[in-house]
């Protein structure tokens, strides 16, 4: 079974110049992208719907990270996760082209809050993507304990692209 | 690379364009006059996974423009995708085709995880209902259709169009194309519509368009400036142009459809055994 992240081409573009602004102390800006899915017999597949920055009070003054996030940047992701039947993916940019791989810091990090979206929204996949200027990475939890990659990316616009993504 | 992979004469078509194709996932929904035509010219240009939809079986009267058709298909009654998956096959072996003798709507899996549907189906109101998937799966929609038109006592109009949309941008109601009036029309005139005149060099020529559509999607070779493609074929002539209506009709961003309508609305993580 693989598995699909689909969104339209205006919408990362305007994600990532969202997640390419500076922050007062922040080295990079973090969000969350909230999805739909359908599956097929062989395949699922995540359709972006839309994107929900952190705002800058929303972040913690943490300079051994690239962007630490507040509990209220947390509880409000969860908010939307309550009120909309959207599955929330957690989004930050690397600064380069080509493939962009999670560091140490983020895979930790990610087991601290993206399971708490399941008490919320326990039908839905959450998850973390980073993206590059060009390409992505993506794991997606489709219950809190079980985490799988994102096999291919789907760009839909006038320059359509589907990256196949070989590992992490 | 094989001798029967040399897809050197369409390398201006971009670097690594033959690997985009050939890992590109294509459904095309009817595969009758248009639909095989354009199946025929995937295939020729490397396209490796394809998804075939129509329910109907050959008829001798379908000869005079399905292209890979014969009348032995005729006589045995075989399927429309069975015939377009021989003639992909017979141009490109190793293909992948999943085929549906089905109405597109018992074949939604095919069309999910593809990345492209081509639309070859009869009627505005069909057009409207595929349309309308490929907006809630979040993927490019190229339509092409022809009609024949009895002008005068022994005059006939050919006419046809090649549309292309994405999900983001116009979709065929914004662009005036599927009106409120067309949809009333052929509503009223079910039951009552004679056979649809199809002719085979039309046909090839409103596949040949989308399928440049297609190529400008997918490749690096020249990327449209626009969000949508509407060019019209006048037949008789023999003229394509691109469409002056959506110069009148397009009032904004589109509001028929909106990205919290994708998906499907009773999904459930919980259904599925976990991906690989």
């Amino acid at each position: 079974m693989i598995s699909i992240f689909r969104a339209t081409d205006s919408f990362l573009q305007a994600v990532k110049q969202e997640l390419d602004r500076p922050h007062p102390f922040a080295a990079e800006r973090v969000g969350f992208i909230s999805v739909h899915a359908m599956t097929t017999h062989n395949a699922l597949v995540l359709l972006a719907e839309a994107y929900h920055p952190v705002a800058d009070d929303d972040y913690v003054d943490e300079p051994t990270v690239g962007a630490m996030m507040g509990h209220e940047a947390i509880r409000k992701a969860l908010n939307v996760a309550l009120f909309q039947p959207v599955g929330m993916f957690h989004v930050h940019l690397h600064d380069h082209r080509g493939a962009p791989r999670f560091s140490r810091t983020d895979l930790h990090e990610q087991l601290k809050f993206v399971p708490d979206f399941f008490k919320v929204r326990p039908n839905m996949p959450h998850g973390a993507i980073v993206m590059s200027h060009n390409l992505a990475t993506g794991r997606i939890w489709l219950t809190p304990e079980t985490v799988v990659s994102i096999s291919e990316f789907n760009t839909i616009g006038s320059r359509t692209s589907h990256d196949r993504i070989e590992r992490l | 690379m094989t001798e029967l992979n040399d897809f050197s004469r369409q390398s201006f078509l971009g670097k690594d364009s033959s690997k985009i194709l050939a890992e590109t996932r294509v459904a095309i929904v009817g595969l009758g006059g248009g639909g095989s035509h354009i199946a025929q010219q995937l295939a020729h240009l490397g396209v490796g996974h394809y998804r075939l939809i129509d329910p109907q079986e050959i008829e001798a009267s379908n000869l005079n423009r399905i292209v890979g058709a014969t009348s032995e298909d005729v006589a045995e009654k075989n399927s429309k995708v069975k015939i377009a998956e021989r003639l992909i096959h017979s141009i490109r072996p190793w293909a992948k085709i999943d085929v549906a003798q089905n109405e597109w709507q018992h074949a939604g899996d095919l069309l999910k995880d593809a990345h492209v549907i081509f639309g070859c189906v009869d009627g505005y109101r069909q057009r409207m209902y595929l349309e309308n998937a490929a907006r809630r799966f979040c993927l490019p929609y190229i339509d092409i259709g022809m009609d024949v038109v009895k002008i005068s006592t022994e005059t006939y109009a050919v006419a046809g169009q090649m549309i292309m949309t994405l999900p983001d941008g116009p979709c065929m109601k914004c662009l005036g194309f599927l009106s409120q009036d067309r949809l009333d029309k052929e509503e009223n005139a079910y039951g009552d519509a004679g056979i649809t005149p199809q002719v085979v060099w039309t046909n090839g020529t409103l596949a040949s368009l989308a399928v440049g559509a297609f190529v400008r999607l997918f490749t690096p070779w020249f990327k449209s400036s626009r969000d949508f493609e509407w060019l019209e074929l006048e037949g008789n002539n023999q003229l394509v142009t691109q469409s002056r209506q959506p110069e009148y009709n397009i009032k904004g961003l589109c509001c028929h459809y909106s990205p919290e309508d994708r998906g499907d609305p009773f999904f459930d993580v919980r259904q599925i055994t976990p991906v690989g």
